[in-house]
């Protein structure tokens, strides 16, 4: 069953000329693990803001978790959670009084104005889920003390505690050392198994592309392909240098971002 | 339907108490509040006081009183209202329209969390009122207190006109400033009205300010000898003009502000 479907999605920016997001469409199932990949301007970010309302659309269907977009934006918020490319966090609060924030818009907990008064079902959640990000010794600490790695932490500590049936990503990674991207993707993974959560991401590494069930990837606004990883490397031509080993998931990315540029067109 | 109303309500308290809470652990912000009115108040009420109230048929020192602790719950709310212009600039603006709730929880948790910063700027006006030696009842405050929920839903009202326009905060601060302070002199907050004419009596009157401060100042001095001579209108009337301005302000404010935010 799909849980996202994007039928001929196009978006043309305020004074823009051309279109940030030129007639897209696919599908993406429940459960899955899911990438959208291309270059720096490529509209991964503007897809992304349409699909989780806070952009409108120009033209084109989307339905997210059977609700439509154009009429149904409430519900469909009710089912996602995201983590935006830029740190959307009250930087002047601590990171707890975020996260609390965060809970009560979600209608998770009734508001309280000290930590020690909310629900002790709220403070287990928050504790679980800082342990697991690694900021549990840095709740109570202003954001603004925090660095931006453990900021990023933060923000997806936040996004999974209404624990939505679908996570947008848009580039969760970036900032983040080694050691802190796998236990992220660890986290991310435990909660796919438990919830069937679908996740939508959105990087510049190949390499989380990789474990993926399907990808799709933009290049200047249109969709040059969907598929799974093992997909896009059949396409790349066989070389006899990339015999040995086979080709990487990166190699068959660029060789298709180059043959897809519309600037060589 | 019960249940979704408790969770608006909620999600605009937290909302309401994120204000208040950035209020606290602003110190310096804390400490404007409270010296702002002694500047306004202290400072040029207290040199009109002096120099110009001779003759009135009424005490000049309430009628100041009253029109101070209006102005700063104008003041104080439109400028609390216009950080949501701050919350946009750094990107906080997209946590709270992903949210699945009203876009009106938003704003009117704002509106409650601004206010709150204004109260702080009574405080200090009733502090000043003091040092200058102003007498009232407590009953006379709580008449105006009484109306004070309404008067500062009214300036967040306008507040929002300015949010839903203006996208930096540089020009968010000095467009507050050239609504804020006409309303000051056309209204009455300082210096009566019963005499203006021609283009600053229309101005007067299309001010929402206009109409809580002679709400204001109707319950304010209601069985005085000085009622007829300050009070402009009927309460009634200025209930009717506070709320319809504030509903047409509201709705125009958040359409605006939703749409900047979505329609890029």
């Amino acid at each position: 069953m799909s849980v996202i479907e994007v039928e001929s999605l196009a978006k043309r920016y305020k004074k823009a000329r051309e279109l940030a997001v030129d007639n897209i469409s696919f599908t993406v199932e429940q459960g899955d693990f899911f990438a959208f990949l291309g270059p720096n301007g490529a509209g991964k970010t503007t897809t992304i803001s349409i699909l989780t309302t806070t952009l409108a659309k120009t033209a084109g269907r989307v339905r997210i978790a059977g609700y439509d977009l154009d009429r149904q934006t409430r519900q469909i918020r009710e089912k996602v959670g995201i983590i935006f490319q830029k740190p959307s966090l009250d930087k002047t609060l601590s990171a707890e009084e975020n996260i609390r924030f965060h809970a009560c818009l979600y209608g998770m907990f009734a508001y309280r104005p000290f930590f020690r008064w909310m629900p002790t079902a709220y403070k287990e959640r928050v504790f679980k889920l800082a342990e697991i990000v690694g900021i549990k010794d840095r709740l109570f600490q202003p954001v603004q003390k925090l660095s931006g790695g453990l900021q990023r932490r933060l923000e997806i500590l936040r996004s999974l505690m209404h624990t939505p049936d679908i996570l947008f990503l848009d580039e969760p990674t970036q900032g983040l050392d080694a050691v802190s991207r796998r236990a992220l993707w660890n986290y991310i993974n435990a909660v796919r198994r438990e919830h069937g959560t679908t996740v939508f991401l959105t990087t510049h590494y190949i390499d989380e592309a990789e474990k993926t069930d399907k990808l799709c990837v933009i290049n200047d606004g249109r969709l040059v392909f969907a598929g799974a990883p093992r997909q896009l490397k059949a396409l790349l031509p066989q070389e006899p240098a990339l015999k040995l080993y086979g080709p990487s998931l990166e190699d068959a990315y660029v060789w298709l971002l180059q043959k897809t540029d519309r600037t060589a067109e | 339907m019960k249940y979704r109303i408790f969770r608006e309500i909620n999600a605009g308290a937290a909302i309401a108490a994120r204000d208040v809470l950035i209020l606290l652990k602003t110190p310096s912000y804390f400490i404007f509040s409270l010296i702002m009115p002694l500047i306004f108040m202290g400072i040029l009420g207290g040199s009109l006081a002096q120099n110009m109230s001779a003759g009135l048929p009424y005490d000049y020192g309430q009628f100041l009183l009253v029109g101070m602790l209006v102005n700063m719950l104008l003041m104080g709310t439109t400028g609390g209202i216009t950080s949501l212009v701050e919350d946009r600039t750094e990107d906080f603006t997209q946590e709270l329209m992903v949210s699945p709730i009203s876009r009106y929880t938003i704003i009117i948790g704002k509106i409650f969390g601004s206010s709150f910063s204004a109260l702080l700027q009574l405080l200090g006006t009733l502090f000043t009122a003091f040092i200058m030696g102003i007498h009232y009842s407590p009953w006379q405050l709580m008449a105006v207190l009484a109306a004070a929920p309404l008067i500062c839903l009214s300036a967040g009202a306008l507040g929002m006109i300015i949010v839903a326009f203006i996208k930096d905060n540089r020009t968010a601060g000095m467009v507050q400033m050239l609504v804020v302070m006409p309303q000051m002199f056309l209204t009455g907050a300082f210096i009566p009205i019963n005499n203006s004419r021609g283009f600053l009596l229309v101005l007067s009157r299309l001010m929402p300010m206009t109409y809580c401060l002679d709400l204001a100042r109707a319950a304010f001095f209601a069985g005085t000898p000085g009622y007829a001579a300050i009070v402009l209108f009927n309460p009634a009337f200025n209930i009717l003009i506070i709320v319809a301005l504030t509903a047409v302000f509201l709705f125009i404010g958040t359409f605006f502000f939703v749409r900047s935010e979505t329609n890029r």
